[in-house]
């Protein structure tokens, strides 16, 4: 693009001020004891044991700018949670490389680790029977955060999410979505220009997880952070990313628009007749498969490129009220691409192999 | 762009943080915690009383039937307590800082919490090794203190010639930091093993069977010559002065209070100091071997 | 009727045959779940030697300024004493039964019990059996190689009998310690948390069994005192048995009082675990 108009060196410079993620060929594989079933193979396991390699991550590159917001999905053990943990520098990876903010994350250099947060929805990092207000303090004091900044920023953050009646209860006492809000207001006191977010509302009702939703749209835009976040709920998705990356048996495969999803891994339109009367014809099946009869009403599933010849050939046979045409559902191809992927390769990649260890 | 920049010099203004702050926080954040839960930290407290209590009562039953362990090896009943006072002070100021964490981290390790900790811009090792302190075990360090300036008072008018010199003064403290160092660095090691071994229970009790040799006299450790006792014991003797020191970790301090006039002092001494450095480096590459093993499972 | 009886009978027996397959299986699976941790089992057992070899040589310095006995214990009792109470702990001891019942209770997976058609206590104590089953066949080679290094504090074999009554005192420790440490852990159906209750337990446990000390090395009356306590029969007793401190009808009398005690918890258990259960459902937690 911009690429033909400016220098190489240039090229360079321009990438590093605005590339906050760049991940190339990052791969990470476990090895795990494999327990046999049965007593003799429990025994046998006492002295030789058998692991299996599981890879977890194998072979992503990935590009994320500055201010972008960013969603990982893919079903479970696609190798997403792996990735948060690998970019934060929990864990390292077995081959590739990573650079977030230009530092390498395993490092885990102290420069860098001011500079991110990570949020678990499984996890919670409070102090579990101390109030969030004292863990927020520890937090100051670890993060040498300037005090004025951070009562600042408390206030801040404590009135976006509203919970300052919140602040001296102890966390145990908290409900999910109050607990998630916290730990939300604790990873973001250093004020991060990344955020990692793994599944964030797991486990939240409707209007928490809307809160939680618009506090992180309005954050986003206000500080213009770039944040990657994992969740299984589309609509997280939906209210919140613009880009979307689908990870399934840990490579990508798709990065780019929600809509374009559909564009792209959607052979299908759904073509939905509303007839004069109750007499549906029965000759339907042949443009398409049936998905729901409610007469007057029937929805069909039709290929892409006979959509034309075969809405042509219906409405020339029958008597049709009225007529749409539309995409389907985004869960639903998200769930067929799911299912395909897991078809297309096995679920973990055995390569077994014995040790005395 | 703006941004960026000014967080760079925030991170020239404040390159690290404060240890000692961040330390007083987890000290007082323990505390508020341990009175919230007022009932459990009181019944702590007076169990592990009673506990040294019921051991005191053993040595005194023992000193019942002896008026000293071992022969000519100069621990009559009050030296003897100057050295189970030690052992208790030692020991429960590592309950009191580092047992708590160090049964954490196997726990952390086990859960996968230990995530949490890895994303903090402070030294690992320092933040999971004092992010709780178990009050509870302060009582003991009080009634040892206790315990030990009364057999002192005891030999000192009780044993002739029984002096305490300034200089004794300021080196038992120092020794008891050194004792202190020597076990915890054994005990984050072994609890660092979990990420390996998964759950690695055992180890971490290996701790208490190890230090087990430090409750003791190193002179116990010998026997009648042509028993097997004398060479077993000679070799448990130097396996844990000077492989594993925790054997140095009680007897150094507590012979330079009770024996001070032992020819051996000087060179246990030396070495204990040695040991100590020794010790916690190891103790410190290992931590972070083990943190590069870390898998970070139980999502 | 008789005909009735006759088919009554038939189910009886269908159903406890059911019954036998099952608990069969669940011990089966404990077993294979107990031989996973091979680490934990080798290292385990090793350990639990340490604190023996210190007793060695603290003992022998004492013994070193004493001629003769103590309390009626020369060196060599005193030692076998210790060596044999490690043998009583591995039969009376229960790592982790009264916390792990307190903490299903505290998380609500006991709601397992309510709701599948298992026996709760039984379950666990099938668990425990499997564990110790294991346990045993990894710690045999262990045992037999400290008790072969250590045969000379071992001067001669008991009479039959006393190896008998060693032998029963061993397999009622472990029933005592299992149902009085069980009996602990359902107190969590009360307090919710009982963690600083088993560490005063373990305390005394440690102290009052004898694993410390041979009891009767007491001065009068705390002897007497000690000795009247469930505790001495997870340790202090089998040993006494064996080294011939406790003969004849004190013997006898001594075996029956343990089963007593044995019968006391198993009570115990049963009703606290049944009021237990009431309460927690009156929660509806």
């Amino acid at each position: 693009m911009q690429s033909s108009l400016l220098g190489s060196r240039s090229l360079n410079s321009y990438n590093r001020a605005m590339e906050t993620i760049c991940i190339e060929g990052l791969r990470k594989t476990y090895r795990i004891y494999r327990k046999r079933e049965g007593l003799k193979a429990s025994i046998k396991g006492l002295f030789r044991r058998e692991y299996r390699t599981v890879e977890a991550v194998r072979g992503i590159d990935l590009s994320v700018d500055q201010g972008e917001f960013v969603a990982f999905l893919g079903p479970n053990g696609a190798g997403k949670t792996t990735t948060l943990k690998l970019l934060s520098g929990v864990i390292s990876p077995t081959s590739g490389t990573a650079r977030v903010l230009g530092h390498i994350p395993w490092r885990r250099e102290n420069a860098y680790r001011r500079r991110f947060a990570l949020v678990m929805g499984q996890k919670n990092q409070l102090w579990w029977d101390l109030p969030a207000q004292e863990s927020f303090r520890l937090h100051q004091q670890i993060y040498r955060i300037d005090p004025h900044d951070f009562a600042t920023r408390r206030d801040e953050l404590v009135d976006l999410l509203e919970v300052r009646q919140l602040l001296g209860q102890p966390v145990r006492e908290l409900s999910l979505g109050e607990r998630m809000k916290m730990e939300l207001i604790a990873a973001l006191l250093h004020s991060p220009e990344v955020l990692f977010l793994d599944e964030p509302t797991i486990g939240l009702d409707v209007v928490a997880q809307h809160n939680i939703q618009n506090f992180l749209r309005y954050y986003q835009q206000l500080k213009k952070i770039s944040i990657l976040l994992t969740s299984h709920y589309m609509k997280d998705v939906v209210a919140l990313c613009n880009r979307v990356v689908i990870v399934a048996q840990g490579v990508i495969i798709h990065d780019g628009s929600l809509a374009g999803i559909v564009d792209r891994f959607s052979g299908h339109k759904v073509i939905t007749l509303q007839f004069a009367d109750h007499n549906l014809p029965h000759d339907l099946e042949k443009y398409g498969e049936i998905i729901e009869e409610q007469p007057p009403r029937i929805k069909l599933r039709v290929e892409k490129q006979n959509v034309t010849s075969s809405l042509g050939a219906i409405l020339q046979r029958h008597p049709i009220e009225d007529v749409s045409v539309e995409d389907l559902p985004l869960e639903q191809v998200i769930a067929e691409m799911f299912s395909i992927a897991r078809q297309g390769h096995p679920h973990e990649l055995e390569t077994s192999s014995t040790s005395d260890s | 762009m703006n941004e960026v920049q000014t967080d760079t010099t925030r991170e020239q203004i404040h390159p690290r943080p404060d240890y000692g702050r961040v330390f007083l926080t987890f000290a007082r954040n323990s505390l508020v915690r341990d009175m919230t839960f007022r009932s459990n930290f009181i019944i702590e407290t007076i169990s592990s009383l009673s506990w040294m209590f019921m051991n005191l009562g053993f040595y005194l039953l023992i000193f019942s039937y002896t008026n000293v362990i071992g022969v000519a090896t100069g621990w009559t009943q009050y030296q003897f307590f100057v050295f189970f006072a030690t052992v208790a002070i030692v020991n429960s100021l590592v309950q009191t800082f580092f047992m708590p964490n160090a049964q954490e981290f196997s726990e952390m390790i086990r859960t996968g919490n230990l995530d949490f900790a890895l994303l903090k811009p402070i030294d690992t090792q320092f933040l999971i090794s004092l992010q709780k302190v178990n009050w509870s075990g302060l009582g003991n360090t009080g009634f040892a203190l206790l315990l030990l300036v009364f057999s002192l008072g005891k030999l000192y008018s009780e044993q002739a010639g029984f002096r305490i010199y300034p200089i004794q003064m300021i080196l038992y403290p120092f020794y008891i930091v050194c004792g202190i160092t020597i076990l915890y660095s054994l005990m984050i090691a072994l609890s660092a093993t979990s990420v390996w071994l998964g759950r690695n229970q055992s180890l971490y009790n290996f701790w208490f069977y190890i230090t087990n040799f430090s409750r003791y006299p190193m002179e116990i450790y010998g026997g009648p010559s042509g028993d097997a006792r004398r060479w077993i014991g000679q070799s448990l003797k130097s396996f844990f002065s000077y492989c594993i020191p925790v054997l140095l970790a009680v007897n150094v301090p507590a012979r330079l209070l009770a024996k001070p006039l032992d020819p051996n002092n000087l060179s246990l001494a030396l070495y204990a100091v040695f040991g100590t450095v020794v010790s916690f480096s190891v103790s410190r590459m290992f931590f972070y071997r083990a943190l590069r093993s870390y898998r970070s499972t139980g999502s | 009727m008789s005909q009735i009886t006759w088919k009554d009978d038939r189910a009886l027996l269908a159903t406890l045959q059911g019954k036998i397959a099952t608990w069969g299986t669940i011990l089966r699976i404990c077993i294979e779940e107990r031989l996973v941790y091979r680490g934990d089992f080798a290292l385990g057992t090793l350990m639990r030697f340490l604190p023996i070899v210190t007793q060695i040589f603290l003992w022998g310095s004492i013994f070193q300024n004493v001629a003769g006995k103590i309390a009626g214990y020369t060196y060599d009792n005193i030692i076998a004493y210790y060596l044999l109470t490690m043998v009583a702990r591995a039969f009376s001891s229960m790592p982790g039964l009264a916390s792990g019942i307190a903490g299903e209770i505290r998380d609500g997976s006991v709601k397992k019990y309510l709701i599948q058609p298992i026996d709760m206590i039984g379950f666990l104590l099938l668990n425990r059996v499997a564990h110790k089953l294991v346990y045993y066949g990894v710690a045999i080679g262990p045992f037999a190689l400290v008790f072969f290094l250590c045969r000379s504090f071992f001067p001669s074999a008991p009479p039959m009998e006393t190896i008998i009554a060693f032998s029963a005192s061993l397999f009622m420790s472990f029933l005592l310690g299992f149902f009085l440490e069980a009996a602990i852990g359902l107190i969590g159906f009360w307090f919710l948390e009982v963690s600083s209750l088993l560490f005063v337990y373990m305390l005394f446990n440690f102290f009052f069994s004898g694993h410390m000390f041979p009891l009767d090395v007491l001065p009068y009356p705390w002897n007497y005192v000690f000795e009247a306590m469930p505790l001495q029969y997870l340790a202090y007793f089998p040993a006494a048995v064996w080294l011939g401190k406790i003969e004849g009808d004190q013997l006898i009398s001594a075996l029956w009082i343990e089963a007593a005690w044995i019968l006391f918890f198993i009570v115990i258990c049963r009703v606290a675990f049944r009021r237990g259960v009431r309460r927690y459902s009156g929660f509806g937690g």
